[in-house]
């Protein structure tokens, strides 16, 4: 089997185990915690039988291990559940949202990538000095920062006092053709802000750091021995060479830039899985929520995968890692 | 290192930590942030001493920060000040309490795993695919389910922040346990308790104190989260639970006091911790340290 294709088995293999980890951990915690589902679904005042009744419906009477069989099965099919409040399957009411998540952690991922490299070669190419010093601080500063903060302090400033943009929802309702794109970039803008804003910090210092460091390698000096622009070592050589730590951040960070999103789409009522977890919280919802963490761990996994696989490509040295 | 080597054992520590603590000293940041800290922790344990418990639904419903209310007050007329005075309590025990758990967990993870090779490949694995997963959304489900009280709330902070802290212990630990005193410390015969306790444990103890801060700080910004989506509990004042309560009420659109005041809390809490594991960090390592 060449290496590629033994590493792309491996990091396949890897992505089904933390897959079937995610839906186990969500089974166990579900069934062992003393709020069980059982309990939820009944009320106080329901006679026996028909708790009974329901419990059966929902296959809560049965051993632990079928109903774990059972639940495994039906996740595989897409299964998700029946949602308490609305009554309707819980993979529909999350699919529906799912693509303004993903336009919302996409674009303010990429935008945070195209803030944060240049900043972090900002400050990397004048190590100690002023400039530097305010790129650590800034980087320290955002990334202390609480991200429901920074998206009511946006919103008030943009929204609320300057009315430059609108303070929430994905859309304008009742607009069509270009202006419908044009209205959901509008409301996309203060949401996509904050959580660059958030993530900012780890990658231009990481990026900072790494750069420093491969600024400093043999490579290095031989380009600028060479004569070459200053630009050109910096953009060409030794930067290629320090955006893998870079990347490998945007996997680890994409847990915490999902659980930004669900905080970030509740400021502006953003209408994603986020917002939806937000409104099933207040209802309850327990189907709803355990289908939204195990759609967004099962996006989580699948991004990370690709951003995987791609690198094994691109880069020799990930394949044999 | 000319006296017997295991006498360096015993003698070195303590100048280490003393050549540590004056480096950390002579940084005027790292001690600003100390003194913080401890101010932040003073105010917790002596908040009743500061200002009365908030209660009172006051007619001054709303005002702007004032020599009366000087934090302003919310929508009750409640005095935000003694909310955030009052929040620091509960913000600071959860994130002490959740984080000392979550440190006693990772640290004891960490080092087995370490220690025992057969251990750490089941370790590993679990770690890793623990910190590969959306954490906030599953601890959102698991607060719904098990109830917001305080005790629960510190617990489940706490059983998903210890993979974090098992990851940087873990690789710290593998890497002390390849070294030769390790293996003299194996030979002398001594039990694996003695070995981890008196050889292993001191080895990881920089890395730890470094995750204290920062497990800490994220533990603050995590029960805000679960708060600010309403899983916070109403019968303590949290920072979070401030805010929760000025976005339910819409106070957040003209009431910019509301979401400032305990926002900045929380901002000069998770500074100041990520400032001293960052002086501490510099103070440690003799080679960036200007001695």
């Amino acid at each position: 089997m060449p290496p590629v294709v033994r590493f792309a088995v491996r990091r396949l293999g890897r992505a089904v185990l933390t897959l079937w980890f995610a839906s186990t951990v969500t089974f166990l915690l579900l069934r062992l915690l003393p709020g069980n589902p059982a309990l939820a679904v009944e009320s106080p005042n329901m006679t026996v039988q028909a708790r009974n009744i329901l419990l059966h419906q929902y296959g809560l009477d049965q051993p632990l291990l079928t109903q774990y069989g059972k639940y495994l099965w039906q996740l595989l099919h897409g299964n998700l559940g029946v949602s308490f409040t609305q009554q309707v399957p819980v993979s529909s009411v999350l699919l529906a949202r799912l693509p303004w998540t993903l336009l919302l952690t996409g674009s303010s991922l990429l935008l945070t990538i195209a803030v944060g490299i240049p900043l972090g070669v900002l400050a990397a190419t004048r190590p100690h000095r002023v400039l530097d010093r305010l790129v650590q601080v800034f980087g320290v500063g955002v990334q202390s920062l609480f991200v429901p903060t920074v998206g009511i302090f946006l919103l008030f400033v943009f929204g609320l006092q300057l009315h430059w943009l609108p303070i929430g929802g994905a859309y304008t309702p009742g607009v069509y053709g270009g202006a419908w794109y044009v209205s959901v970039l509008s409301h996309l803008v203060l949401p996509c802000v904050s959580l660059m804003l958030v993530q900012l910090g780890s990658y231009a210092l990481t990026l900072r750091a790494t750069l420093i460091e491969s600024l400093g390698e043999d490579y290095t000096v031989l380009a600028n021995a060479k004569g070459l622009p200053r630009s050109k070592v910096v953009w060409k050589h030794a930067l290629r060479n320090a955006l893998l730590p870079t990347t490998t951040l945007v996997g680890l960070n994409l847990g915490y830039l999902v659980g930004g999103a669900v905080l970030t789409e509740t400021v502006f009522a953003y209408p994603g899985v986020g917002r939806g977890i937000y409104e099933a919280v207040t209802q309850l919802d327990y189907p709803v929520l355990q289908g939204a963490f195990v759609l967004l761990a099962a996006t989580v996994v699948l991004v990370n995968m690709l951003t995987d696989l791609a690198y094994g490509v691109l880069d020799p040295r990930v394949r044999t890692a | 290192m000319s006296v017997g080597a295991l006498d360096s054992v015993t003698t070195e520590a303590p100048t280490a930590a003393r050549a540590t603590w004056s480096a950390f000293r002579r940084n005027p940041l790292g001690m600003i942030s100390l003194v913080v800290l401890a101010l932040i922790v003073l105010v917790a344990i002596f908040a009743p001493l500061v200002v009365s418990e908030p209660q009172g639904y006051g007619g001054a419903v709303l005002r702007a920060p004032s020599g009366s209310h000087i934090f302003g007050t919310d929508n009750l007329g409640r005095d935000i000040f003694a909310e955030v005075v009052w929040g620091t309590r509960i913000s600071v025990l959860v994130a002490a309490a959740s984080s000392a758990l979550a440190i006693v967990i990772g640290v004891l993870v960490a080092v087995l795993g370490a220690y025992f090779p057969k251990a750490d490949t089941v370790i590993g694995t679990i770690v890793d695919l623990c910190l590969s997963l959306p954490v906030l959304p599953l601890m959102i489900l698991v607060t719904a389910l098990a109830g917001t009280s305080l005790l629960t709330e510190i617990l489940i902070i706490a059983f998903f922040s210890w993979p974090e802290v098992a990851r940087v212990v873990r690789s710290q630990a593998l890497s002390a346990v390849r070294l030769p005193y390790m293996d003299a410390a194996r030979l002398t015969g001594g039990s694996s308790t003695w070995i981890i306790r008196k050889h292993l444990l001191p080895a990881v103890a920089p890395v730890v104190i470094v995750s204290v801060a920062l497990t800490s700080s994220r533990a603050v910004l995590t029960a805000a989260s679960l708060a600010f989506l309403g899983l916070g509990g109403v019968t303590n004042w949290s920072w979070g639970r401030i805010l929760f309560e000025s976005e339910q009420s819409g106070a957040m659109s003209s009431a910019w006091w509301t979401t400032l005041f305990p926002s900045l809390a929380m901002l000069v809490l998770v500074v100041s911790a990520t400032l001293i594991s960052i002086t501490y960090n510099d103070a440690r390592n003799p080679r960036s340290r200007e001695d």
